[in-house]
């Protein structure tokens, strides 16, 4: 998935209410280990300038958040009246594990 | 002006806990400590990323022990943080906890004596000596670092008994006390100023912190439910004497820790009373809190550590802290 073009979609004016939304499912998220390291790392990178809320900031958070929280994420798109881009989200997200 | 403090366990993972240390720093925290337990993550690769990920925040361990990393292994670590952020570094060191301790076959030999051999052995270290250390509980030959080490590294004695406050006092650069109550700590600050005395300083040439358990959310409830499993630990770790003096039924709290010994966390939980929250945590409510740390403050404690859990969800809490509660302490 290219989280960058996904971020395109979002209308800038919701951007802080979503970027709020998914550090907080992956701070509170249980699912750690599916963290990639070198995300992790980029993640507080962007955090520690304070751009988690802009373009670059936002595409990491929802590659984070697709991986630890993909249920929460998409269904916080729907939340924010963002129901089309839930839609491709999930589209493009692999099956899940045990799935026909 | 009272200094607030933020510790973090490194059971959580390192990109968690930096997440939270950067917002603790922009939020006006001005001391970070992490705990070193064996069975967390490492207290110093923390720290480390704490040295990279932030910019003005003191931090150090809160607190190391003597006897599973050696004083000289603890004046390397720190005097190389120290490299990595000049003047941000603070050793916090007590005698460790005997259940852990016990956990690994390690003896909590002369807990007052090794406290005071250690501090000496590091601060020589430290200061670039060669060390050669005849104490009664660690002995060296003649140990220096191949580099050399730069600035002062204040260290702080974690401390809960008598013996230990009063040492601290004495010793420290600051104390760390392990209490929660105001009437505990009161008592305790009591025990520091004696070593304060003893040694010819003056009590405000030392930074007292009161290390507390912490819970805020503006719903009341939910501060509690956050508070209740570490509360549990605290009051099936806590002597009859402590209970009886804050009026908790022994008998009670003996329910609680075979409850927890079983695993039974949900016997163990559920017979957490609010008398127990109210002496063993700092709970509740923004202006609850805020009530709280005032009436600690009257004791003479000059850094309030915001420890577990903090709250039912830490980022929220970090930001409860730092827009309603430290800035009520910062005029």
């Amino acid at each position: 998935m290219d989280y960058r073009k996904l971020v395109e979609l979002i209308p800038v004016a919701k951007w802080e209410a979503l970027s709020d939304k998914l550090v907080d499912f992956i701070l509170t998220s249980k699912n750690d280990e599916k963290m990639p390291s070198p995300l992790a790392n980029t993640i507080l990178h962007y955090w520690q300038q304070d751009i988690l809320k802009r373009e670059s900031g936002l595409a990491v958070l929802l590659e984070a958040a697709l991986l630890l929280e993909p249920d929460k994420t998409v269904n916080a798109f729907t939340e924010l009246q963002m129901a089309n881009i839930a839609e491709q989200i999930k589209e493009a997200l692999p099956p899940k594990e045990g799935g026909i | 002006m009272v200094k607030f403090g933020i510790e973090f366990v490194p059971r959580e993972p390192h990109w968690k806990i930096m997440y939270y240390a950067i917002q603790a720093e922009r939020g006006g925290f001005s001391n970070l400590w992490i705990t070193d337990h064996f069975n967390n993550r490492n207290v110093y690769v923390a720290l480390t990323t704490a040295a990279i990920y932030t910019n003005r925040i003191t931090f150090g361990p809160g607190v190391t022990n003597p006897y599973m990393v050696n004083p000289v292994f603890t004046a390397q670590a720190v005097a190389t943080l120290n490299e990595l952020a000049p003047g941000r570094v603070v050793l916090g060191i007590g005698a460790g906890d005997k259940t852990t301790l016990d956990t690994v076959g390690v003896e909590m030999e002369k807990p007052l004596q090794a406290i005071q051999e250690s501090i000496d052995i590091i601060r020589k270290m430290v200061s670039g000596e060669i060390v050669a250390y005849q104490g009664e509980v660690f002995k060296t030959a003649g140990a220096k670092f191949l580099f050399k080490p730069k600035g002062n590294i204040p260290v702080y004695v974690g401390a809960q008994g008598p013996k230990m406050l009063a040492l601290a006092g004495k010793i420290g650069d600051g104390v760390l006390i392990n209490a929660c109550h105001p009437k505990d700590v009161e008592y305790a600050v009591g025990c520091v100023k004696e070593g304060v005395n003893a040694a010819g300083k003056r009590f405000s040439e030392i930074d007292v912190a009161a290390y507390t358990s912490f819970s805020v959310h503006e719903d009341i409830k939910k501060a509690n439910k956050a508070a209740v499993p570490v509360v549990s630990f605290i009051v099936a770790g806590s002597p009859p004497q402590v209970l009886e003096r804050h009026g908790i039924d022994v008998k009670k709290a003996e329910e609680i820790k075979e409850a927890l010994k079983a695993n039974d966390w949900g016997r163990a939980f559920s017979g957490v009373t609010p008398e127990m929250i109210g002496a063993f945590s700092v709970c509740g409510t923004p202006d609850m809190c805020i009530e709280r740390i005032a009436e600690l403050l009257k004791s003479g404690i000059s850094q309030f550590v915001v420890g577990s859990p903090i709250g039912a969800n830490v980022r929220e809490a970090i930001n409860l802290i730092s827009q309603k509660i430290i800035p009520r302490f910062k005029t």
